[in-house]
Formats: structure tokens, C-alpha cells, sequence
């Protein structure tokens, strides 16, 4: 049995042999120990799954159910996850990440209970729960749905403790500040040992390597914000004009909303800039100095510039918000929408309508920077979202570098984790109103150049998926803070500051046979900018089908679906 | 399949076109070898449908004649014996999508030729007439076209001992869409036979497509009983069918699976026709699989072809796509050729299968089930082997079903059903990229030779009238070509998982409109980025691999026993790698 894009980080070993799988694909499955024997005693083998400063809080016997096969095995809750691990199933230790069974406390969307005919929603620890679940549904905001049935004869209680303790976990863990501190095993201890080669761009000598690469001769790094008092969403360093003084950034940044001023993004070879600022601070009252502060930091040099209203044409966060929740109703295991409604019914979430146009912008701007040097100024008002979005497409389309993996994780490292993309609140893990997956569109807008592309990226899909899975997991800081300084409270703890770095793709993917499955196999290194009328109509867009769904097709070993 | 015997005539383009008059041709006598795939050059299109398209096209375009400079450089390059019919200079080609060009028409005994060195670099229209599918007043748009040739192969490790090859079909007397060798239970005489044949559409009897190596479970082809309304049966048939069921001693019954909705099977009584009822048929239980017949796909099609070309909707694309059921159509036939194989491998069950004729859905069912039951069809030559059998020799009729040479473009005889095959394919090696030795280019030069005519495959409606019109020595076969230059259509990630049993989902959030099939030629669409070379530095990088897994195996025998003479052979059986030809 094949699991799909998202069980590959964590070995899964069914209970009787089965053929060969993983054979469809390029992914290499592994398989190890397995235990002889069901053991509903805990014991010993559960607790050795578990990550330091990890605690059992309860656990049922039950039986997986929904997909095919059915599988008996136990529900566990933690204070970090729910996890429900099958009979004779082992964790591995080389994979700290997720498995298809894991669901990080924040990641639960929605728990009901189910008994006889009656279906409630929990919500609050407070709410009581009046019957004995026979069955516990856990939608994951990820696209996923567990549905654990319970065992009867005798256990019942243990039903009714894990279902409260999961209520009570959840309940304690949407206060984000739980995340402290809290690493998954591997990759804490990797992080430390030797210098990422992902640069974090936390110091200066960061910013001033990456700017050499770029050739940008006409910029420099600017420490004016290395006490955060500048802007607590910008990060300690970023780029301004040569010519420009720290004290004039300060004040020229002052007039813009949060104190985002104009940074360089990217500096295109051939002389054009692209940079990238929040909206005029609408209360402000520049004087003349002032004004001709922020005029030379938008110019930086260049003649003429050419100012995009980034929001223009491009979805509100409301409408990727809800696109995303509507796409992930339709791509539930248990989604309603009937099969021959299937394209349309995709086509109604608009997800991919926005999809394009993100694309289609980006490419806009890229041929402005590129073909006709023009340098650009991406100007949106919070400048944390769509912002990031654009610029790192951009980047994309037009500079190879980012199309490799460390680029790629470079871009990210850049466009998104240091200029302060609110991950948390954008993730909804804070609970607040402003939730909308923008980090996730963007990797579907990746994908979808991966598509178009095959021989240009490095990376697989399989690296956007883990990155995609990777956003609503506590391992590491790098997407789970909204700042830079609120990350920056938390290094130096011993804690891993980025997923993208050390972690991820080289301890984590490596050890499991996985870093392969993340690179390319078409990828042609040699070739160099990609054409650029990308992805201009919807009938280039797939719809994509890796992440969205679970359900693989399979080789010989279970029944085809549709009999 | 053995390597073909007429390589010899393949790298060259095909020989000329010397219009045949078609009944001077000698008889049906061809020999079928049964392993070979062989070709003979030849010629190219019938004269007929030169003839015809050329002299319905030139007329009808709009010709603004003027003076000509350009025009030599504005003529078409010509194959061997091809020969320019008419030309017309200053004609606009109205593009939809870059506007008017204006240039040189062109009408060759093959093909129609636009060329302008208006533009840089100069626009070209290069279209075989196979192509054309009708010619209107106005503007010279091409779209789908039609037809070419075959040969035969039969099942390994037949004869058995439940079954027989029969020449009962030598002469194509008993059935002249089936071939002239028939795989049947070994039980039942020939005599018998004959009588099967009266009850079946056109005689066309069920015979042997495919036998599982370990479970002795077959899937038989056939055409549908002749029934009718007053319900007739035949005793002979009946015990038919109970033979096929008792060469498989692993299980007591069989299925018959029918291709068509059951209200059109029902519909079809009223014909003559029907279905097998389970009351004459003990142990057989039938099952409708729900597939429509050739004129609803036609329709599906032809309403893809509009939401494609010439322009795309962005906004409905989704909805437009989903209003044609094309992928709808896919689903319910990969859904069948699913269950078909799966009663086979996990049922052990012997399956019949047959629509109305047992040439169209039939073989769409069986050759799918094929593949994904047996890996060798998942090779190269093994789908050639496939479309030769199931489709070629089974009597597909390519002939009416393309047009080609046939004015009457709305003959409702025309349906893509072929195409429909071939994307169900597709469809197959989307989902499992590593278990097919060809690639996707492989299946888009079989579609586009459907329709250019260079190759003999698929011309005519049987083997028998390809045999007739004595096809397999006046043409070349595209097979041949095909495997005179493997490296194109090889794919760099096969596998070779011939021993497992490939279960693609059927349902629409897997299937993916053909963009690089049906989209490929509007502008906008044209591949960013084609990986065919790509493809081939994969293989060239893995033949490099190949050979020094090979070395460091010598290497090792050569040390592990120090005896010279054993050193040589060994390394090679248990390379790990397949070997790219």
C-alpha cells in the first residue's frame, strides 16, 4: 500500500505482507520493525516515539476507518498531537516529521463525536460530553480526516478520556506560546552542531554575502532595525540605496505603514531592481526632507521606476481564505461533491482562478524587470503577503538560482521568514480573524511552474509538499512565529531556527531515504531563464492533485476504487 | 516479438505514392507469421482520397492572384514521389490566432502546404491530406483526419490443453473481420464453431484475447448474441461458453461483461441483437459497464474540440471541460477495463466481453484490461503487439471510423474511439510514470500517424482487407518505423514491473484533460518547455550506469573465482538495470 505524498516521513509497516509498494512512484518506502504482536499495553514502544518534552495524556484502542484498509491500533493523545498508531506499527527515529496519522494539536480544524446517530461538535473543555463516542472524526486544517472508531467491551472509558483529553490539549494549545522551546528530536540536535547552508539572514555577514551574490553594487546593508526599533516585522538587516544613511531610512520609514519602508528584494543582473515597501502611513505629515528621503529610497538610483499596487487584480486575503476552505471541503475523504460535478465544483472554489492570477502578475513584473530593466517598487499596504508572494515568483521566473534547492529555501528564507510574514496568524494558528493560507497559494503557484516547467527546478514536489506539511508543525521556529523579533526572542535557546536550513532536507530527508524523492529528476542545471508567458490560461493549470488528495492510485494490493 | 524482418525499408522515409487501382490487387493470401511485425515499402494514401481532397480544396479558398517573387521559396519539400497538383499564390491564411498571413498555397498528392516568408521566421501550415476532415467555403482550417496497416500475433503458450489455434478463419470465410487464426477452446470442433458463429453479430465468435499465466482465467472477445425479441438461444453457444468457463478450474463461473448501458442493450433486441440472459447461461452472470456508444462520443469530442480551439474561456475552463464528459467518458472506461482485470487477477474468474459489433468498446475493454494485467504490453513492443492484436487484427474498423478518402465528413460512422483508447493510456501512465517502457510522445506519434497515411498501419477495416488490398508489401508498417529509433520513445524512468497488476483510479480527481494531446496547437499552450532531450540524456545517463554496473560485475567474478573462462558471462543476468536498447 502506497501512502500517498504525506506518510513517506514516517515508516509505515502494514500488519500482514503485502506486494511491493511505492512501486508507482519514484519514492522509496521503507519499512521497519515490525512488532509481532498487537500490544495494547503501551509500554515501552509508545513512549520511545515520543519527542523530548512530550507527555501522554490518554489513549484508546480503536480502529481506523473511512479509507481502505481498516486498521486497529491505538488513539493517543499528547500535550503536542493526537496520533493514532496502528498495531505493530513502529515510529521510526530517523523521521521525526509528521506521519499521515499525526495531527499537531494546532493543526485540528475540527473534532466531532460521533455516537449512534447523533454527531457533536466539540469545542470547549467546558462542554460537556454526554454520551460515550463510539467514533471521533479529527479534521485536520491540512486536508486530512482521521476517523477513529472505538472499541467496545469494556474500554469505554478510555474512549471518553482520550476524546476530553484531546478537547482539554487543543483547547491549551491555541495559546501559541506553548511553542517554546519544543523541537522534534532530530532535527533540534542537528541544527546546532554546524552552520546551515541556508543562510538564516540573522547577521549582517548574511545579508552581505547574499548581496554580493546578487551583484547589487549599488545597495548596502543597513543595521538600522538591529534593535527591532525600526519595525518588529522587518528583520535586524535589510538592503537600502549605498547613498541612503541609516538616519534617513529611519526617517523615510516612518511614513509608511509599520514602519515597512523600501528594501531591496532582488537585483536582476542587467541593472534592474526590484524592491518591495508597505503603503504610506496615511497620517503622516512628511516634510520636504522627509519626502525626498523616501523619494531617493524608492529610486534608488534609477531614472524612472515603475510602481505596482500589488493588491490590484490579485485576490483579497478574505477570498484565499475562503477558496482554500471550500478546496478543502471538496478534497476530504468524506467531501459530498458528487464525482461528475468534480471539475466544476473545482473550478467554483476559485482557488485556482487565484492561482493564476498570482501567476500571471508575477510574470507581468517579470518581464518588466528583466526584458525591459525597469526596476519595480511592490507596494502593499501590510507588505507581509502578497508582497512576499509576487516578489519570490518573480524571483522565480526569472533568476535560476532560486530554482534550485538551496535557492529555493534561500527565497524562502528571504521573501517570507525574514520579512516577516505573519505564518501563525496567516496559518490560523493564533485563532485570529486574519487567517488566510497565503503561504500555501504560493506553493501551489510553485507547483504549478513545476508543471509547466518539469526541467527547470531542482526540487520535486515532494520538497513543496513537505515544506506545505512543514507549515503546521511545531519543529522549528521558522514558521511559527509572525516576526522576525519574536523569533528572535526564541534563538539561542536551543531551539532550531529554521526548517529550511540544516533540518529539513539535509539531516531529516537524507536519513530517510527521502532527500531523493525531493530532487528533480528532470532537472536540467545547464538551462538558464525560463520563458516567461507562463501560465496565462487556466487549461495550463492542473488542478494539484499530489497535496490536495489522499488517495493515490494504488499497484497491485488493494481493490480498485469503483468496483 | 522477434525483431522486425524489414528494417531495411524503415529509415528512409516511405516510398512513393503510386496510386494503386484497387482491384487489381491480388488476394488475400498474405502469410501472417505469427511474431513478426513486417513491412514492405510502398504506398502512401489511396489515389482515391488524393484525388478527391484536392480537387474539392484549391477552388474554395480564397485566391487573390498577383504577381509572385517568393513564391520558389514558398514551395513545399517533397517526399519521393510526391508531386505538386496545384498551387496559388497570394492566398491569406486567416490564423486564429496571429490574424491574416498571406503566402503560398500548395496541393501536393500528400499534402497541403501553406508558406508565407511574410513573417520571421516564415509561417508554415504543413498538413497531410489525411487530416483534413472537411473543407468549407471559407478559410482552409485543418483538424482531424483519419487512416493505415497491420499484422497478427497470438498468445504465448498456446496451444494448451484447453485450447486450440483454429485455421477455421483462413480464408476469412468465417468471420472476415477477425483474423485468419483464432484461438478457441480445444474441446469444441470446428463444425461447431460455425454454428457459434450464426448466433453471433457477424460471426464474430468469442475467442481468446488474453490467458493469465498462473490461474488458466481468460478474457474472451465476442461480438453480442443474436437474441432478439422473441428470445432465441443456441445450444452450441451456450456450451461455448460453458468450455470457456471450464478451462479455468479455479473458479465455477464466469462473467460476462457487456459494454453498453443496459438500456441499449436492451434497445438492441429490437435489432436482432441482445444480451446473454442468465437463464440460458448458468454460472455466467452479466454485468452492463455503462459505456456509451460511438456517436455520444463523437459528440463529446467534437464538443472538446470546441471549448479548445481556437480560443480557451480562462474563467469556465474547468466547467467547459466538465460539460463535454470527454474525461467522464475515460472514467467509465478505464472504470471497466478495471473491473475486467480485477475479476481476472483477484477473482481468477474467466471474463467474456463484447458491446454491440465486439470492435469498438470491446477492444477498448480488453486491450486496457491487457495492460494492466501483463507488463509485456507495458513494453514498447509489447503495445505494439497490443494495437496489432486487439485493435488491427480484431477487426477495429479503422477505415470507417477515421474517413479517410471519405467526402462525407458527418458519416456517422466516425468516432474516436481509437483516440479514446489511446488516452485511457495516458491516463495509465500518468498515474503510474515508471511502469510503461514508452513515453508520451510515443502515443502522440501513434495518434498523428493515424491520421497522416505514411504508414500502412491503419489504413483499411480488417486483415482480411488489408490482406486484399496486399497492404503489408506497399506499405510501411509505423511499427517499423517506431522501433528504428527506440530512443525517442523510450522512457527514461521504466522500471519494468512486468509482474504486477496496475489498479489506475477511475475517478475524475485523477483523470487530467490531454493538454499536450488535444491543446497542443494553440500558441498559448505549446509546452514551455519540451523534456524530450531531457528524456534522452536520462537514458544516455543510464546507459553509461548500465555499463558500469556490467564492468564492476566482471570485475567482481573475475576476482571471487580466479578461473579465467567463468569470469566472462555471469554479470550479466543479474544486472539489476534495464537495458536500453
Amino acid at each position: 500500500m502506497w501512502w500517498g505524498g504525506r506518510g513517506q516521513s514516517f515508516n509505515i509497516a502494514p500488519q500482514k505482507a503485502e506486494p511491493d509498494m511505492g512501486l508507482s512512484g519514484p519514492k522509496s518506502v521503507q519499512r521497519t520493525g515490525m512488532l509481532e504482536s498487537r500490544s495494547c499495553q503501551l509500554g515501552s514502544h509508545l513512549a520511545s516515539g515520543c519527542l523530548p518534552g512530550e507527555q501522554i495524556l490518554a489513549w484508546a484502542p480503536g480502529v481506523r476507518k473511512g479509507l481502505e484498509p481498516e486498521l486497529p491500533g491505538t488513539l493517543i493523545c499528547t500535550n503536542l498531537r493526537v496520533t493514532f498508531q496502528p498495531c505493530g506499527w513502529q515510529r521510526s527515529q530517523e523521521t521525526p516529521l509528521s506521519s499521515e496519522y499525526d495531527f499537531v494539536l494546532v493543526n485540528i480544524g475540527r473534532l466531532e463525536a460521533v455516537s449512534g446517530l447523533s454527531r457533536v461538535q466539540l469545542l470547549r473543555p467546558g462542554s460537556p460530553l454526554k454520551f460515550t463516542p463510539e467514533e471521533i472524526l479529527i479534521h485536520g486544517r491540512d486536508f486530512r480526516l482521521l476517523r477513529v472508531a472505538f472499541e467496545a467491551g469494556g474500554l469505554e472509558p478510555q474512549a471518553f478520556q482520550v476524546t476530553m483529553a484531546i478537547v482539554r490539549a487543543r483547547a491549551q494549545s491555541s495559546q501559541a506560546q506553548q511553542y517554546a522551546g519544543i523541537s522534534l528530536s532530530k532535527a533540534g540536535q542537528s541544527s546546532g552542531s554546524r552552520k546551515p547552508p541556508v543562510p538564516l539572514l540573522e547577521t549582517s555577514e548574511d545579508w552581505e554575502t547574499e548581496r554580493k551574490k546578487q551583484g547589487a553594487g549599488g545597495w548596502r546593508v543597513s543595521p538600522v532595525n538591529e534593535r527591532f526599533d525600526v519595525a518588529t516585522s522587518l528583520p535586524r538587516y535589510f538592503w537600502v540605496p549605498k547613498r541612503t544613511l541609516d538616519s534617513e531610512v529611519r526617517r523615510a520609514f516612518g511614513h509608511f505603514h509599520q514602519g515597512r519602508g523600501p528594501r531591496l528584494s532582488w537585483h536582476h543582473p542587467g541593472g534592474s531592481d526590484l524592491l518591495r515597501c508597505g503603503g504610506f502611513y496615511t497620517a503622516s505629515d512628511p516634510n520636504k526632507e522627509d519626502i525626498r528621503a523616501v523619494e531617493s529610497m524608492l529610486q534608488a538610483g534609477h531614472s524612472d521606476i515603475v510602481l505596482v499596487d500589488t493588491v490590484d487584480e490579485l485576490p483579497s486575503l478574505t477570498d484565499v481564505q475562503l477558496a482554500h476552505l471550500k478546496l478543502r471541503a471538496l478534497c476530504l475523504p468524506d467531501s459530498s461533491a458528487a464525482e461528475e460535478k468534480w471539475l466544476s465544483a473545482l473550478e467554483g472554489t476559485r482557488w485556482l482562478d487565484y492561482v493564476r492570477s498570482c501567476l500571471r502578475k508575477a510574470s507581468d513584473i517579470s518581464v518588466l524587470v528583466t526584458s525591459r530593466v525597469r526596476s519595480v517598487v511592490l507596494q502593499e499596504r501590510g507588505d507581509r503577503d502578497f508582497n512576499g508572494l509576487l516578489s519570490s515568483l518573480v524571483q522565480l521566473l526569472s533568476a535560476p538560482e532560486a530554482r534550485t534547492l538551496l535557492g529555493f529555501q534561500s527565497l524562502v528564507q528571504r521573501e517570507w521568514v525574514a520579512a516577516g510574514h505573519p505564518f501563525l496568524t496567516r496559518l490560523g494558528v493564533t485563532g485570529a480573524s486574519e487567517e488566510a493560507p497565503v503561504f500555501l497559494l504560493f506553493l501551489d503557484c510553485v507547483w504549478q511552474l513545476l508543471q509547466q516547467f518539469p526541467a527547470e527546478f531542482e526540487f520535486s514536489e515532494f520538497f513543496l509538499l513537505a515544506l506545505h506539511d512543514s507549515a503546521r508543525v511545531p519543529d522549528t521556529l521558522t514558521f511559527l512565529r509572525d516576526t522576525p523579533w519574536e523569533r528572535g526572542k526564541q534563538s539561542g535557546q536551543g531551539t532550531p531556527n529554521s526548517l529550511l536550513g540544516t533540518p529539513l532536507t539535509h539531516s531529516c530527508l537524507s536519513g530517510t531515504g527521502i532527500y531523493a524523492t525531493t530532487v528533480n529528476r528532470y532537472y536540467n542545471s545547464i538551462t538558464l531563464a525560463m520563458t516567461r508567458n507562463t501560465a496565462q490560461i487556466p487549461g495550463s493549470l492542473d488542478s494539484s492533485q499530489t497535496s490536495w488528495f489522499l488517495d493515490p492510485p494504488v499497484l497491485c494490493g488493494s481493490s480498485p476504487e469503483g468496483l | 516479438m522477434e525483431k522486425s524482418s524489414s528494417c531495411e525499408s524503415l529509415g528512409s522515409q516511405p516510398a512513393a505514392a503510386r496510386p494503386p487501382s484497387v482491384d487489381s490487387l491480388s488476394s488475400a493470401s498474405t502469410s501472417h507469421s505469427e511474431n513478426s511485425v513486417h513491412t514492405k515499402s510502398a504506398s502512401v494514401v489511396s489515389s482515391d482520397s488524393i484525388s478527391t481532397s484536392a480537387d474539392n480544396f484549391s477552388p474554395d479558398l480564397r485566391v487573390l492572384r498577383e504577381s509572385n517573387k517568393l513564391a520558389e521559396m514558398e514551395e513545399p519539400p517533397l517526399l519521393p514521389g510526391e508531386n505538386i497538383k496545384d498551387m496559388a499564390k497570394d492566398v491569406t491564411y486567416i490564423c486564429p490566432f496571429t490574424g491574416a498571413v498571406r503566402g503560398t498555397l500548395t496541393v501536393t498528392n500528400y499534402r497541403l502546404y501553406f508558406k508565407s516568408m511574410e513573417r520571421d521566421p516564415p509561417f508554415v501550415l504543413d498538413a497531410s491530406l489525411g487530416v483534413i476532415s472537411r473543407v468549407e467555403k471559407i478559410g482552409g482550417a485543418s483538424s482531424r483526419g483519419e487512416n493505415s496497416y497491420g499484422l497478427e500475433t497470438v498468445c504465448k503458450g498456446i496451444p494448451n490443453e484447453s485450447w486450440r489455434i483454429t485455421k477455421i478463419n483462413e480464408r476469412y470465410e468465417l468471420c472476415d473481420t477477425y483474423p485468419a487464426l483464432l484461438v478457441v477452446p480445444a474441446n469444441i470442433p470446428d463444425e461447431e464453431l460455425k454454428r457459434v458463429a450464426s448466433f453471433r453479430s457477424r460471426g464474430r465468435i468469442p475467442v481468446l484475447s488474453w490467458i493469465h499465466p498462473e490461474s488458466q482465467a481468460t478474457i474472451t472477445r465476442c461480438s453480442q448474441p443474436m437474441v432478439g425479441v422473441s428470445g432465441k438461444r443456441s445450444k452450441e453457444d451456450e456450451k461455448y461458453l460453458q468450455a470457456i468457463m471450464d478451462s479455468n478450474a479455479q473458479s465455477h463461473k464466469i462473467f460476462i461483461f457487456d459494454a453498453r448501458p443496459s438500456v441499449n442493450a436492451v434497445a438492441n433486441k429490437a435489432k436482432g441483437g441482445g444480451y446473454e440472459s442468465e437463464d440460458a447461461y448458468q454460472n455466467a452472470e452479466l454485468v452492463f459497464l455503462d459505456i456509451h456508444n460511438i456517436h455520444v462520443m463523437r459528440e463529446s469530442l467534437r464538443k472538446l474540440k470546441e471549448i479548445v480551439y481556437p480560443n480557451i474561456e480562462e474563467t469556465h475552463w474547468l466547467s467547459n471541460l466538465e460539460s463535454t464528459h470527454w474525461l467522464e467518458h475515460i472514467k467509465l472506461i478505464l472504470a471497466g477495463a478495471l473491473r475486467i482485470a480485477d475479476k481476472v487477477e483477484s477473482g481468477k474468474t474467466s471474463v467474456i466481453v463484447h458491446c454491440s459489433d465486439g470492435w469498438d468498446r470491446t477492444a477498448q475493454l480488453t486491450s486496457l484490461a491487457m495492460l494492466m494485467l501483463d507488463g509485456y504490453y507495458r513494453s514498447i513492443r509489447g503495445f505494439e503487439v497490443l494495437v496489432e492484436k486487439e485493435w488491427l487484427s480484431f477487426g477495429h474498423r479503422f477505415q470507417l471510423r477515421l474517413g479517410h478518402g471519405d467526402k462525407n465528413h458527418a458519416d456517422a460512422d466516425r468516432s474516436p474511439v481509437f483516440l479514446q483508447f489511446i488516452d485511457c493510456v495516458w491516463q495509465m501512465t500518468r498515474q503510474f510514470p515508471t511502469a510503461f517502457e514508452f513515453n508520451e510522445y510515443f502515443l502522440i506519434t501513434i495518434l498523428d500517424h493515424l491520421y497522416s497515411c505514411l504508414f500502412g498501419t491503419f489504413l483499411c477495416n480488417s486483415e482480411h482487407q488489408r490482406g486484399k488490398e496486399n497492404l503489408p508489401k506497399r506499405t510501411v508498417s509505423l511499427w517499423s518505423y517506431i522501433n528504428s529509433q527506440l530512443e525517442d520513445f523510450t522512457n527514461p524512468l521504466y522500471g519494468s514491473y512486468s509482474n504486477h497488476v496496475l489498479y489506475p483510479v477511475a475517478s475524475m480527481r485523477h483523470l487530467e484533460l490531454w493538454v499536450g494531446y488535444y491543446v497542443r496547437w494553440n500558441p498559448r499552450m505549446k509546452p514551455q518547455e519540451p523534456i524530450h532531450n531531457r528524456y534522452k540524456e536520462l537514458l544516455a545517463k543510464r546507459a553509461e550506469l548500465q555499463k558500469k554496473v556490467e564492468e564492476l560485475q566482471r570485475e567482481i567474478s573475475n576476482r571471487s573465482t580466479s578461473s579465467s573462462e567463468r569470469a566472462s558471462s555471469p554479470a550479466q543476468c543479474v544486472t539489476p538495470v534495464q537495458t536500453v536498447v
